[in-house]
C-alpha cells in the first residue's frame, strides 16, 4: 500500500511539472501588442495593381519596410522570413509577407516584384507617393529619413527595421526587433497559426 | 492504479485552473497594456533642432498635446508634467531616462522662437522638456490625431478645441498609458505610479521572470 502511494504521489508531482510545462502560456519572442483597434489600412501599388492591408483578412501579415538597395539588414530580415515560411510547410500558405519600399523613386513595383520573390515566391513589394508612405510609416511607428552613400550604392536610407505582424483579424500583435532569428519567427507564427 | 492515475490528472488540472485563477485575482505582478505603437515623427524643436522619435528610443515619454496661445492654466498640463518632473526622484528609474515632449498643434504661431519664450515663460526646464511641431499640418494631423488619437481642432478664431490628453510611451516606442481626463486634479500620482510600473517591468522581466510578466499582460492584471 505504502508503495502505491509513493507511486501515485510521484506520478502526480511528474504530472504536475509535465503539465505546468506543456499547458504554460506561449512565450512570444516578439513584443505582443493588445492593441483595442484594427491596424490603420492602407493600399499601396504592386506590380499586379493595388494591395490593401484588408485584401489579406484571415491570414496573419507580416509588414517589413525598406528596400532594394538597401546593403544589409533587408536582405537578412527577408531571407529569415523566407526561411521561417519553408519551416512551417503547408500552413505557410496562411501567412503573407508584405514588403513597403520607402525608396518610390528607384523601387519600381517590378523591381520590387522581382526583388521580393527572391526570398520566398509569395511575397509581395509594394509602395507608393512620398505622401502615403509618410502617412503610413508614422501610424507604423517607422522612422526613415535619406542619406548620402557612396557613389557606387547611390543614396542610402536610414530606417526603423522592426518585423510587425498583423492577426488574421486585421490587428497588430506582434513587433519583432532587427536581430530576430528565423527560429524565433517560425516558433511564434506557429502558435499563432494554431489559435 | 488506473484510479491514481486518474486522480493525480484531476489534480494537476485542478492546481492549473487553480493557479490561473489565483493570478488573475491576487495579481502579484502589475504591469501596463501594450496598447499600440507609437508614432514615428520628425519635428521641430524650441531651439530650432529636430527633434525625431527614433532621438527617444530606450526612454520613457510622456506626451501632452497643446497651443501657446491656450488660456492659462490650460487644463493644468503644464502644472501636472512639472509636477511629475519634480517628483521623479520619488520612482526608481534605475537610470532610464524620462523626457516630456509638448507638441503643438498650432505651428502658424508656435515658431520655434514662440515656443522657446513660451518655455522661458512657464520656467521649463527643457533639458528634459521639449516644445515642438511641424508645418506639415497633414503630417500633424496623422501624428497627434491618428497616431496619439488626440482630438484637435481650430476653431478659426485663434482658438483650438482639444482634449487634454497625456500619453506614456516605453522604450520600445510602444504607447502603455494614456490620461484622457479634464479634471481639476493633477494626473501627477497616476503617472508616476506608472512610471515606477513600468521600471519594475524593464528591470525585473528577464530570464524566467519573463515568462511571469507576460503571464500578467495574457491575464490583463494592469495596474490602476
Amino acid at each position: 500500500m505504502k508503495i502505491k502511494i509513493i507511486i501515485s504521489t510521484l506520478a502526480v508531482v511528474l504530472g504536475l511539472a509535465a503539465g505546468f510545462y506543456f499547458f504554460r502560456p506561449h512565450t512570444f519572442h516578439g513584443t505582443v501588442i493588445q492593441s483595442p483597434e484594427p491596424s490603420f489600412d492602407f493600399t499601396l501599388t504592386s506590380m499586379n495593381g493595388d494591395v490593401s492591408l484588408s485584401d489579406y483578412r484571415g491570414k496573419l501579415v507580416l509588414i517589413y519596410f525598406g528596400y532594394t538597395f538597401c546593403p544589409d539588414i533587408c536582405p537578412a530580415t527577408l531571407a529569415n522570413v523566407g526561411q521561417a515560411l519553408r519551416e512551417i510547410g503547408a500552413k505557410a500558405e496562411d501567412v503573407q509577407l508584405i514588403m513597403i519600399s520607402l525608396d518610390p523613386e528607384r523601387d519600381t513595383p517590378e523591381k520590387l516584384a522581382e526583388y521580393v520573390a527572391h526570398f520566398y515566391p509569395s511575397f509581395i513589394g509594394i509602395t507608393g507617393s512620398d505622401e502615403k508612405l509618410a502617412e503610413i510609416t508614422s501610424l507604423y511607428g517607422i522612422f526613415y529619413e535619406k542619406h548620402e552613400g557612396t557613389a557606387a550604392t547611390g543614396y542610402l536610407i536610414d530606417h526603423t527595421a522592426t518585423l510587425l505582424v498583423i492577426d488574421r483579424e486585421g490587428y497588430l500583435k506582434l513587433v519583432f526587433p532587427f536581430g530576430v532569428t528565423t527560429e524565433e519567427i517560425a516558433d511564434d507564427l506557429k502558435y499563432m497559426l494554431r489559435q | 492504479m488506473n484510479k491514481y492515475f486518474l486522480g493525480g490528472l484531476y489534480s494537476l488540472l485542478a492546481l492549473i485552473i487553480i493557479s490561473a485563477f489565483a493570478f488573475k485575482i491576487f495579481q502579484p505582478i502589475k504591469v501596463l497594456p501594450r496598447m499600440q505603437l507609437s508614432p514615428a515623427f520628425d519635428l521641430t524643436d524650441q531651439s530650432n533642432g529636430r527633434l525625431t522619435s527614433e532621438d527617444l528610443r530606450g526612454q520613457f515619454v510622456l506626451y501632452t498635446f497643446m497651443y501657446t496661445h491656450c488660456p492659462a492654466p490650460c487644463y493644468n498640463i503644464n502644472e501636472t508634467i512639472q509636477e511629475v518632473q519634480s517628483r521623479l526622484d520619488e520612482v526608481e528609474l534605475d537610470g532610464i531616462e524620462v523626457s516630456f515632449v509638448t507638441i503643438s498643434f498650432d505651428p502658424d504661431r508656435d515658431t520655434a522662437s514662440a515656443l522657446q519664450t513660451y518655455a522661458d515663460s512657464i520656467n521649463a526646464d527643457t533639458e528634459q522638456w521639449s516644445f515642438a511641431t511641424t508645418t506639415n499640418k497633414s503630417l500633424l494631423k496623422t501624428i497627434i490625431g491618428s497616431g496619439f488619437e488626440t482630438y484637435y481642432e481650430d476653431k478659426g478664431d485663434g482658438s483650438f478645441a482639444f482634449d487634454p490628453s497625456f500619453v506614456l510611451v516605453d522604450g520600445w516606442g510602444i504607447v502603455r498609458a494614456e490620461y484622457r481626463y479634464a479634471t481639476e486634479v493633477s494626473n501627477a500620482d497616476r503617472i508616476l505610479r506608472h512610471l515606477g510600473v513600468l521600471a519594475d517591468e524593464v528591470r525585473n522581466s528577464t530570464g524566467s521572470a519573463k515568462l511571469a510578466y507576460e503571464a500578467a499582460h495574457l491575464f490583463l492584471c494592469y495596474a490602476p
